[in-house]
């Protein structure tokens, strides 16, 4: 009998919802789990990097890697994967676009070291101590990896060959790709694993939407009771429907929550927060320049918003420099 | 060495000079984009233009109410105002993104703008991003 192929799944800076979807696949996972090997899966089982190092290039049919790179051991890991991978899966948003914890790229390192170990109220820490790489206690050396300056996808520290976008990504989804795997039926490398309109074209309460949207007001989703039917922009709500992939199941949607934009952005698009900057000014109604000020005015934090999953992959993002990603 | 800043402008053909590619009198700027109208221009080739090394970016619009496509330098406006907002965020001060709204149909001032946009972005620095 043919040797099962092997999958690993890992994560990397990562929340751990990634891993809670493949646990939410219930029986479809035993299917799966029947016809593959599973070498490598932190938070489930019990296995050891040394077991990987251990394997030949290439061993390992598929990897399925979650999280943002932020620290010396997700590069390491990563690049260890890659090299020990026929394929890579980066799946989720933290892994495709760099994620929530991407947001941290908004500030510097020194910042959030100060907050952390410094400067927030709750902080106790009277002798100053704050994270080092190496450290003598009773003559021994004690690591720890490197936090990086900067949160980085994965496809900018590895090559990626498919990007299953989601926060998490959506059950049916990860079937797809899995089965892509298992079946041999690939798509081109480089694809992301979803539909290729945005959200909006399959959006229920597009059917209500107006010809034309113009936004009078910007109204926070917990300042306001939305119309459950309704569409978010013609209630002044911020809503990346229109800049964001579709294919999420519209999860958030269907429990009255504007979409935040964790499938990044529609194909061909680098940047969907700024293509949906463009876009929510549009759709702005002011009479006068000081009108359409006070509108934008009561935007609280449209960086964080518009790239709230994408900084690291947008325009001005940065990508790893290269000679740290040779390996 | 003295810091010589990039200034990209974008200009509207219509209110700025319908010259084409080659501007009459004072010559042209360096980075100089005329486009057919300023509601052309995206944030996402505002950013672009800030990747490729530029240290401001200037659009000149038509005086206001003067679009010949209706309000394209209005919508403009705004978009300039909201993305002036994301950009102090990643680390690139509102003052490197200039619009001008005036008419000056021979382009004869756009040297001088860029000019003087160079001075003031001088006393600004290189973008420092973290």
């Amino acid at each position: 009998m043919a040797e099962k192929p092997k999958v690993a799944i890992t994560w990397l800076g990562a929340c751990g919802g990634c891993d809670e979807a493949i646990v939410d696949l219930n029986e479809a996972l035993l299917q799966v789990a029947d016809k593959v090997n599973i070498v490598l899966w932190p938070v489930a089982l019990d296995f050891k990097y040394s077991h990987i190092e251990a394997m030949k290039d290439r061993e390992i049919t598929l990897s399925m890697i979650t999280g943002a790179v932020r620290n010396s051991e997700h590069e390491e890991v990563a690049h260890l994967l890659r090299k020990k991978s026929e394929l890579v899966l980066a799946f989720g948003a933290c892994a495709t676009l760099g994620g929530i914890s991407g947001l941290a790229n908004f500030i510097s390192k020194d910042d959030i070291f100060n907050w952390v170990y410094r400067d927030a109220p709750t902080v106790v820490n009277p002798q100053g101590n704050i994270p080092q790489t190496a450290i003598e206690v009773n003559g021994k050396q004690l690591t720890l990896p490197e936090m990086y300056d900067h949160v980085y996808s994965l496809g900018q520290v590895i090559d990626v060959d498919y990007y299953l976008p989601g926060c998490p990504p959506p059950s049916d989804l990860i079937a797809t790709a899995v089965n892509a795997v298992l079946s041999g039926d690939l798509p081109p490398k480089g694809a992301t694993i979803g539909p290729r309109r945005a959200l909006c074209d399959t959006c229920p309460r597009n059917l209500r939407k107006p010809a034309r949207i113009e936004i009078k007001e910007i109204r926070r989703i917990h300042e306001v009771e939305a119309e459950p039917d309704s569409c978010f922009l013609e209630q002044g709500i911020i809503c990346m429907g229109p800049a964001t992939r579709g294919g999420c199941g519209e999860t958030c949607i269907s429990i009255n929550t504007p979409c935040r934009g964790c499938f990044g952005p529609i194909p061909g698009v680098e940047d969907g927060g700024a293509r949906y900057l463009s876009a929510l000014t549009s759709m702005l109604r002011a009479e006068t320049d000081d009108d359409a000020r006070r509108v934008i005015d009561s935007i609280d934090d449209p960086a964080g918003y518009f790239y709230r999953f994408s900084q690291p992959t947008s325009i001005l993002g940065t990508k790893r420099p290269p000679q740290a990603t040779e390996g | 060495m003295e810091y010589n800043p990039n200034i990209v402008c974008f200009s509207c053909k219509f209110g700025w000079g319908y010259v084409g590619d080659k501007q009459s009198g004072n010559g042209s700027p360096e980075n100089w984009v005329p486009v057919v109208c300023s509601g052309k221009v995206e944030s996402t080739h505002i950013l672009e233009a800030f990747k490729a090394g530029a240290d401001g970016v200037l659009i000149l619009a038509c005086q206001e109410g003067h679009c010949h496509y209706q309000d394209g330098n209005f919508q403009t406006g705004k978009k300039v105002y909201l993305l002036q907002k994301v950009l102090e965020t990643f680390g690139i001060e509102h003052e490197r993104v200039r619009m001008e709204m005036a008419r000056n149909p021979e382009g004869d001032k756009i040297v001088q703008l860029v000019k003087d946009m160079k001075q003031d972005i001088s006393k600004l620095g290189p973008v420092r991003r973290f």
